[in-house]
């Protein structure tokens, strides 16, 4: 569920902790890979992902129920 | 189970602002820059709190240099907008007159508030009217601005949510509860500013069951309008239902930085404005016509799409270079993962979730209706711009209160203090009751039933007596585990409060007009043209009161 964390790629500094507004890290410790406490209640904001300073440390997935409706583009 | 004691702390301030949105943080700027100690507390961290937290791309100014100097077609157009038509037109005159300062001061900062070296105006225009939304690169505009308080002095406290307001000699300070210890913080403050921004858990949102799937930050809860109505301020228009629309099922504010055409799925625009993608103009309909979305879907001849096929390769490049601005980062990482293109594939909108449009009773200068206590931005809608000036204002108007007045007396907030410790360690030491979701979802079901599209005296009635037995229960039964459980807990305390409030203003506006609608009423009663309703705290529940609209 998201945020998902890198555990190779993760710096442990904490950023993201510290700035995610619906606080889905609570209870993460410091120099400690960051926990996914509360993933019902991440917003898809990407703040985590914007103020993370390894590339790809970081990412989202979006749960299927807020998947786009879209039309197909029509086949050649 | 181990008993839970709440710590307190005491913190002083001549100015505190609550809410580091654009508003609080302006509003601090302003403080601290006119001399004032400054303390701003924010439920999250201000770098990234809110619903400006990831960006914004159009802000409501007048600029001279575009518009020319007469200001008054601006301000007639702002008044007739979806931020101005409530508002006194005054107040919509100060906004406009102000907004110019406050673009020259962030383009200064840093937020780049031109397009390519030039003002530009486009989105929520129609053709034909004066433009008045300025495109701007607000990417960064939330560490910026919280660079420039800091720079200031002011003290930023993140994680501590404000519950209540101290009333002891006028207005005091506030009392705020820590998010992540078990920690109670007492504010004494000489002048208060309420930020915290709009109402969004009001109503069930666009997934059944997903809570957070929200267009604003589910984040902000009415704190500050409840705060200031258990106060004892006035709040205004809660009556008055606002609603968003955008892509669905992805709930998203940023409607207007689509570039593309709204069409049926025969590919026929559904409304008369634009046939091709247009930057400057977006597809102006769903602006005057909000529930258009749900309209085709009720009569099925939806649903209806935002339509880009067509663009310019010019037009496409600005559209996502603005995406990232207004904060839809997450949409676009999104397209990435899924193969959509804009260019080939037109995505479907709904129309979102009601809320208030009303809030907390502030004038031009930022004062409620309680000395010393001010509020800006969202605490009543008025969007990006709204917030960005009059916070500026109230932070400016209450650093000036602060020095007339001497500092509140040190026992100032005790008795409040000791009330909310007594209700949280209540909460947090509770061993079975309803969690915070169940009293959030149970509330959202009697809003929407109730309270919703269809509204009536006898529904009014019923959907009444069951909100105040969910309240009791909530007070009495609550149940949080840890520290961020009971923020939440609060936050639905909060919403349950703004609740009644909005079922006694619509019990008492009985008429039809514009978005409002009463099944029972379906007229426009002529004895409340340009009045306001206002609402605030009697002894047994809201009181109402109709007021002339430039008191």
């Amino acid at each position: 569920m998201p945020p998902i964390i890198d555990e190779d790629k993760c710096t442990l500094c904490g950023n993201c902790v510290d700035i995610c507004t619906e606080d889905v890290f609570f209870g993460s410790k410091k120099k400690q890979l960051p926990r996914v406490t509360y993933p019902h209640e991440c917003v898809y904001c990407n703040a985590c992902v914007e103020e993370c300073p390894a590339e790809g440390a970081v990412r989202l997935r979006l749960p299927l129920p807020m998947m786009l409706m879209y039309k197909p583009a029509p086949t050649a | 189970m181990t008993h839970i004691i709440m710590a307190g702390e005491q913190m002083e301030a001549d100015v505190l602002v609550i809410g580091g949105g654009p508003a609080g943080l302006m509003a601090a700027i302003h403080a601290a820059e006119s001399g004032a100690k400054v303390t701003l507390i924010d439920k999250a961290n201000t770098v990234r709190s809110g619903s400006g937290a990831t960006g914004n791309d159009h802000f409501r100014a007048y600029i001279p240099a575009f518009h020319g100097p007469d200001m008054e077609p601006v301000v007639k157009e702002v008044a007739k907008s979806q931020a101005g038509w409530t508002r006194p037109q005054s107040f919509v005159r100060t906004w406009m007159k102000t907004s110019f300062d406050i673009v020259k001061m962030w383009d200064d900062w840093g937020i780049p508030m031109k397009h390519e070296g030039r003002w530009e105006f486009s989105g929520h225009t129609f053709p034909g009217k004066p433009f008045t939304t300025l495109k701007y690169s607000g990417q960064s505009q939330k560490p910026i601005l919280t660079k420039e308080a800091k720079k200031r002095g002011v003290k930023i406290v993140n994680r501590v949510t404000a519950f209540d307001l101290i009333t002891d000699h006028g207005i005091s300070g506030a009392i705020g509860v820590h998010g992540r210890e078990d920690k109670i913080i007492t504010f004494s403050a000489k002048a208060v500013v309420l930020c915290t921004g709009g109402c969004v858990r009001l109503y069930p949102g666009p997934t059944p069951g997903w809570m957070f799937n929200r267009a604003d930050s589910p984040h902000t809860t009415g704190d500050g309008r409840a705060m200031a109505y258990r106060a004892g301020a006035d709040l205004l228009n809660m009556e008055i239902p606002m609603r968003w629309a955008g892509p669905k099922y992805f709930a998203k504010c940023g409607k207007a930085t689509w570039v593309g055409v709204l069409r049926d799925p025969r590919d026929k625009p559904v409304g008369p404005f634009v046939t091709k993608p247009d930057r400057i103009y977006g597809d102006p309909i769903s602006d005057s016509y909000k529930g258009l979305f749900e309209d085709y879907m009720k009569t099925g001849k939806g649903p209806v799409y935002m339509d880009c096929r067509g663009i310019s390769n010019e037009d496409y490049d600005y559209m996502m270079h603005y995406m990232k601005h207004e904060g839809l980062h997450g949409i676009l990482h999104h397209f990435d993962e899924e193969g959509i293109d804009l260019r080939e594939n037109p995505i479907e909108f709904m129309t979102y979730e009601m809320t208030t449009r009303g809030g907390i009773h502030y004038n031009e200068k930022g004062e409620t209706s309680m000395p010393g206590l001010y509020a800006a931005g969202d605490e009543y809608f008025g969007g990006i711009s709204a917030a960005a000036t009059f916070g500026w204002i109230a932070g400016g108007k209450a650093a000036g209160f602060a020095f007339g007045r001497d500092a509140p007396s040190k026992n100032a907030g005790k008795e409040s203090s000791e009330a909310l410790k007594n209700l949280v360690r209540e909460m947090r030491n509770r061993k079975d009751g309803p969690s915070w979701q169940e009293i959030n979802v149970a509330l959202n079901q009697v809003m929407s039933d109730y309270i919703g599209p269809t509204r009536s005296d006898t529904l009014v009635e019923a959907g009444t007596a069951h909100l105040l037995r969910i309240k009791e229960k909530a007070r009495k039964d609550l149940v949080a585990k840890n520290q961020h459980e009971l923020i939440h807990c609060l936050e639905v305390l909060n919403l349950l409060d703004v609740a009644e409030v909005i079922f006694a203003a619509i019990k008492e506006r009985k008429e039809t007009r514009e978005k409002y609608i009463r099944v029972d009423h379906p007229y426009k009663n002529p004895a409340f043209d340009e009045k306001v309703l206002v609402c605030r705290k009697g002894p047994e529940g809201p009181l109402t009161e109709w007021k002339a609209i430039n008191d």
